[in-house]
Order: structure tokens, then sequence, then C-alpha cells
């Protein structure tokens, strides 16, 4: 293989692009926006996680209510139907009541029967 | 059980802070924006702190990471309308113990002339004295296009220098 070959003009290159100090400043101003960012990243994740708090709370909040709210329709049905059957079993009396009172009204007309 | 490296931020900035701000500032041209970027940079590399395997790793990572953003502020600039050289010899943007020499502050200005591609192989070739085939993976690009520019750029950058820098250049 052919040895690279750096002439005068590439030497002269290398020299003129030698590494620059950086600014004394550099450093500390890094240092102080990572400072911030950091800060920032926390109060993010805090907020972030927060709301996610304050959803699960909420998603609670409904389930439950929406929970009681079946419980209570529920309760309301069967209220209902024990009403409807009470009332099957007034109405079944009062036929048979009626009936009695009919029959006992016809015996006190005609005592031979 | 090989020891696992660590890597330490406030290290890594300390040995970096140089090569860093240098490459940004031969590749924008610009004092101030260069340190905007090594900034950029150096933030960018505390999010991915967890990526970095070792410290050749952080080299290549801060290297790759300097040039893109050097690409990506002078695009920004582009768009904008604005200049892109500001003389590196102006006395409120350097210390007076680092000023360069005025063959460096006119050599560096003709390397901003020349095409981006062109300028990061060069930048890469003889400020870190990275063979091609690193640069090519630093810059993901193909080993003959790295080539390319590299003998491209420093032709044009040789005929730059022969017609403005003639009183300096020994070679040119």
């Amino acid at each position: 293989m052919e040895p690279e070959r750096i002439d005068e003009f590439e030497k002269e290159l290398q020299q003129v692009l030698q590494r620059r100090p950086a600014p004394p400043s550099l450093k500390r101003k890094v240092m102080e926006r990572r400072g911030f960012e950091t800060t920032a990243r926390r109060k993010h994740y805090w907020i972030a996680w927060q709301r996610v708090a304050a959803g699960l709370i909420m998603a609670a909040v409904l389930g439950g209510l929406m929970e009681w709210q079946l419980q209570r329709a529920e309760d309301r049905r069967r209220g209902e139907e024990a009403r409807r059957q009470v009332m099957t079993a007034l109405r079944v009396t009062e036929r048979a009541l009626n009936e009695m009172n009919l029959r006992l009204a016809a015996r006190n007309r005609d005592p031979d029967q | 059980m090989a020891h696992e490296w660590q890597p330490d931020f406030e290290k890594l900035v300390d040995e970096h802070q140089s090569m860093v701000f240098s490459l940004a500032l031969r590749m924008a041209g610009d004092r101030g924006l260069a340190e905007e970027i090594a900034q950029d940079v150096f933030l960018e590399l505390d999010r991915n702190m967890s990526k970095i395997k070792n410290p050749e790793h952080a080299l290549f990572w801060l290297r790759r990471v300097a040039i893109s953003r050097s690409s990506d502020a002078l695009r920004r600039r582009r768009v904008r309308g604005l200049d892109l050289w500001v003389e590196m010899n102006e006395e409120h943007t350097s210390l007076p113990d680092e000023r360069p020499s005025p063959l460096a502050t006119r050599m560096e200005f003709l390397l901003t002339t020349l095409p981006e591609a062109q300028r990061a192989a060069l930048v890469l070739r003889y400020q870190e004295d990275m063979p091609p085939e690193e640069i090519a993976a630093t810059l993901d690009a193909p080993l003959a296009t790295v080539k390319s520019h590299l003998q491209r750029g420093l032709k044009l950058l040789r005929a730059k220098a022969a017609n403005h820098l003639r009183e300096y250049i020994r070679g040119a």
C-alpha cells in the first residue's frame, strides 16, 4: 500500500487547525444549563406523575359513582319487583275476600242454602 | 468480570470541551455560535449518558454530534439569511492570550468558504488527526465519498490559499 504523503501545505494546515482552548465560561454555562434542565425535567416528571395520579383518582371516583348508580338501579328494580308481587298478592286476596263476601251475602239472603 | 465504565459528565466536559468547541468553531466560523453549539452538544451528552459505553465511544459520539449540530446551526442560519462568518480575530470574540495568528485566522476563514461536507472531512482529518475510515464512521458516509471530499477539499483550499495567502504559505 502506498504510504500516505503529507506535503508542506498539509503540515501547515495541521498546525493551523490545532484545537483551540474552549472559552473559560463554557464549562460553567454547561453546568448551569444542566442544572436548569435537571430541575425542569424533575418538575416535568412531577407534573406528569401528578396528572397520572389525578387521572387515576378521577377514574376511581367515576368508577365508584357508576357502580353506585348500577347498584341503586338494581335495588330500585328489586323494590319495584317486590312491590309488584305484593300488589298481586293483595289483588288475589281482595278477589278472594270479595268472593267470600258475595257468598256470605247470598247465604244471609237465603238461609236454606 | 470486566470493570464497567462509569461516565463522569463533569470529567467528560473537562476532557473534551476544547475538541468540541474547536470543531464547532471551524464548522460554524463564529465563536459565539460555536460556544452555543458546544453547550448544546454537552447537554445532549448528559441526556444520553446511559448510552455511552466507554471513553472511546464518548469521544466518537461527541465528534459526531458536534459536526451534526454545527451543520444544523448553519442550516438555521442560512434559513434566517445571516452572514456565516464572523472574523475570528475580532477583539471581542477571543481572549488576548489565545488570539490566533493572522495565517490561522485567514486559513480558517478560507476553510469556511468550502462546501460543508468537505469542510467537515478536512477539520476531522487535520484538527482531530483522524484517518479517512474513522471520518467515514463519524460522518456516517461511505469511505470513497469521504476520500473524495478530502481530496477535493484540499485541492480547493490549496487553490484558495495560493490566491489569498501567498505571503504565508510555503507549500501552496
